[in-house]
């Protein structure tokens, strides 16, 4: 099957207009409260800076970190795994599943809080296939286990999704009766389903937040409590971490504690800020360290301070055509602005769209917390595209023939008076025409006026 | 060569020039009981103030009679939670009454390290809790609550209100899957 590029995936979202209306308008809304969490904050802007500058700093003298945060990991009683790429995480995982959970007569029991990287690593399928049960704990990634879909929002995974459709998942999959939508009701139902998972589980996997070479911990945001509820009733932790996602110091928490729930969801803080830095007695405790592409970002020297991403969400709550295409139109594990910024580092020629799924209109720089200037490396990314031949013909020739009339005064005058006189004359379903002219669909061009500028201006200079 | 070694030396080759890192400073602001009770409010936490620590008894007899099965060290208890306590046994906790270290009244969230807890399970598995705070140790912000925080220990949270999700269209509910309601006695 070839694959499908962003605008082709868009249209399929676009088809429900009034569910594409409500995705839109409530993505904004999270957006709105974002500002009103942010404008209270005096040293808001401050704390952007520093943010930024922890995070510069940290990704130029990373390898020296990543050594002083495993060091001091060892020391605390904690296990450190290194992998290369995604089939080496997935090896890693399984192979700490099955040497401390031996269970005679049944399958060994994960439970996972949230965690981007595992689903970069399509860990799931992986496990599965290997005879492990994998449950999602968070609601939303619960929910779209359940419908076999990857998550729409790397903070909201559901968010595709409408309380009918969760209502319809839950009744196949939970039992609730048929045609209960109330999210209060659903949510009491994944709740009563999950806590048996969680006292029945035998490892816990989570993602990593911040990891701080300084005292060799972990912290884990969360709102649900299903990270702490899954460790701590389990036997084993196992905690996978990207390499960026270090910082040098504890009290730089205090920076990004205040950045993250309030660009994410317009909280003052996750409900849960959770700092594991020792395993109980008798218990394990993992951390898998992952590069998957990250090191080579790193040598971008225009990309990699896209390593700085703390996955707030900000820019996909914004973004004007995130909201209108929906984070499956992006077919990538990270949608949204920096999705578009991150995918092409690891697959340009499959993701070479994405740098164009955005207006540059830079409202996604303005709200990145750690000042991610990444609307101009969308347009960076552009240029690598054109550079690698892998525009679409109607983009190359396009702009090769545009390049051609702007560059040839008289050509352009003369293409001008033509257009002008054509559009009064054709037929709408002619100008209009969707295949000719996809800038038309769901657009109307302006009336064609009966002379250029440069016209006006010459008559009208005096 | 390992992994470990092979991402080491791609980060050397990689990585840009050392810049520095910046200071952090610690921000004033605002470290009121009052900003502290209004946030907490905002985010689905309740917040009383005793005259001293001795009146939580009173509190809870007050607010949670109905309560069967209470662990904690700070009032009465009839159910013991310890590091060995099993699953089964903690899965029973209604209400857990734990002390708290730190509170923000920028963001309404309590420090509780591990050594408070009883059990790493108790403040997540309970089906509500209380955190008990002195007033002396709220701060403004962030900054001062970690310059606060000597370590983090083996094991700490902040915890900020009840357990809550907007999975669901955006609908607020609470009582995910931690606590279905928190309270904070303040003396």
């Amino acid at each position: 099957m070839s694959h499908q590029n962003h605008p082709e995936l868009a249209e399929v979202f676009n088809k429900d207009f009034e569910r594409t209306t409500w995705h839109d308008e409530t993505l904004w809304f999270v957006r709105q409260k974002r500002d009103k969490a942010v404008y209270p904050i005096p040293e808001f802007q401050d704390l952007r800076t520093l943010a930024s500058e922890i995070k510069d700093h940290t990704l130029s003298n990373l390898d020296n970190y990543l050594i002083e945060f495993e060091q001091n990991a060892i020391k605390n009683g904690v296990k450190v795994h290194w992998a290369a790429d995604a089939t080496e995480h997935n090896q890693i995982v399984m192979d700490i599943i099955k040497n401390s959970s031996k269970v005679e007569g049944r399958n060994p029991r994960l439970v996972k809080s949230k965690s981007m990287l595992t689903e970069e690593c399509h860990l799931n399928g992986f496990l599965e296939k290997n005879n492990i049960d994998v449950v999602d704990t968070d609601l939303g990634e619960r929910i779209v286990q359940f419908r076999n879909e990857p998550p729409s929002h790397i903070v909201l995974p559901a968010i595709h999704l409408k309380k009918e459709d969760v209502g319809e998942t839950f009744h196949e999959h939970l039992g609730t009766t048929k045609g209960e939508k109330d999210p209060q009701v659903l949510t009491e139902a994944a709740r009563q389903h999950l806590r048996e998972k969680f006292v029945a589980a035998d490892v816990a996997l989570t993602g990593v937040n911040f990891a701080i070479a300084e005292t060799g911990s972990f912290v884990v945001c969360t709102n649900e409590g299903n990270a702490d509820l899954g460790v701590n009733l389990a036997k084993v932790h196992i905690a996978c971490m990207g390499i960026e996602k270090i910082i040098p110091k504890l009290h730089h928490l205090s920076v990004y504690t205040r950045l993250l729930a309030r660009s994410a969801t317009g909280q003052p803080v996750t409900t849960y800020t959770s700092h594991f830095t020792k395993p109980v007695e008798g218990k394990e405790m993992h951390i898998v360290i992952v590069d998957n592409g990250r090191t080579q970002q790193l040598g971008r020297a225009d990309f990699r301070n896209s390593l700085k991403c703390i996955r707030c969400g900000a820019c996909m709550n914004t973004c004007p055509v995130y909201r209108r295409s929906g984070g499956h139109s992006y077919d990538f594990t990270v949608p949204g602005p920096i999705g578009a910024i991150l995918s092409p580092n690891i697959d340009l020629h499959k993701h070479k769209s994405l740098p164009f799924a955005s207006t540059l209109c830079g409202s996604c720089s303005d709200v990145c917390p750690v000042k991610i200037d990444i609307h101009v490396q969308l347009y960076k990314w552009r240029q690598i595209v054109g550079q690698a031949n892998e525009l679409s013909a109607t983009k190359k020739w396009g702009m090769k023939g545009m390049a051609k009339v702007l560059s040839m005064p008289k050509v352009y005058d003369l293409s001008g008076k033509l257009a002008r006189g054509a559009l009064r004359i054709l037929p709408h379903g002619l100008t209009h025409n969707q295949s000719m002219n996809p800038w038309a669909k769901a657009r109307e061009l302006p009336d064609a006026p009966k002379q250029s500028f440069k016209e006006w201006y010459e008559e009208n200079r005096k | 060569m390992t992994s470990r070694e092979k991402i080491l030396s791609s980060i050397a080759s990689n990585k840009p020039a050392l810049t520095t890192l910046p200071n952090v400073p610690i921000f004033e602001g605002d470290g009121s009981i009052e900003r502290f009770k209004t946030v907490l409010e905002g985010i689905g936490g309740t917040a009383v103030e005793l005259a001293t620590k001795a009146d939580c008894q009173t509190a809870i007899d007050k607010y949670y009679s109905d309560l069967k099965n209470v662990a904690s060290d700070i009032v009465k208890a009839n159910v013991e939670i310890n590091l060995d306590t099993t699953k089964e046994t903690l899965e029973q906790v209604d209400l857990a009454v734990i002390q708290g270290e730190i509170g923000v009244a920028e963001n309404g969230t309590i420090w509780v390290p591990e050594s408070n807890m009883l059990n790493r399970a108790l403040p997540f598995i309970t089906q509500h809790l209380v955190l008990v705070l002195d007033k002396k140790n709220i701060v403004a912000n962030m900054q001062q609550a970690y310059n606060k925080l000597e370590n983090v220990g083996s094991y700490g949270v902040f915890i900020a209100g009840p357990s809550k999700t907007a999975d669901i269209e955006q609908s607020l509910v609470i009582g995910a899957h931690g606590a279905r309601s928190m309270m904070v006695l303040i003396y």
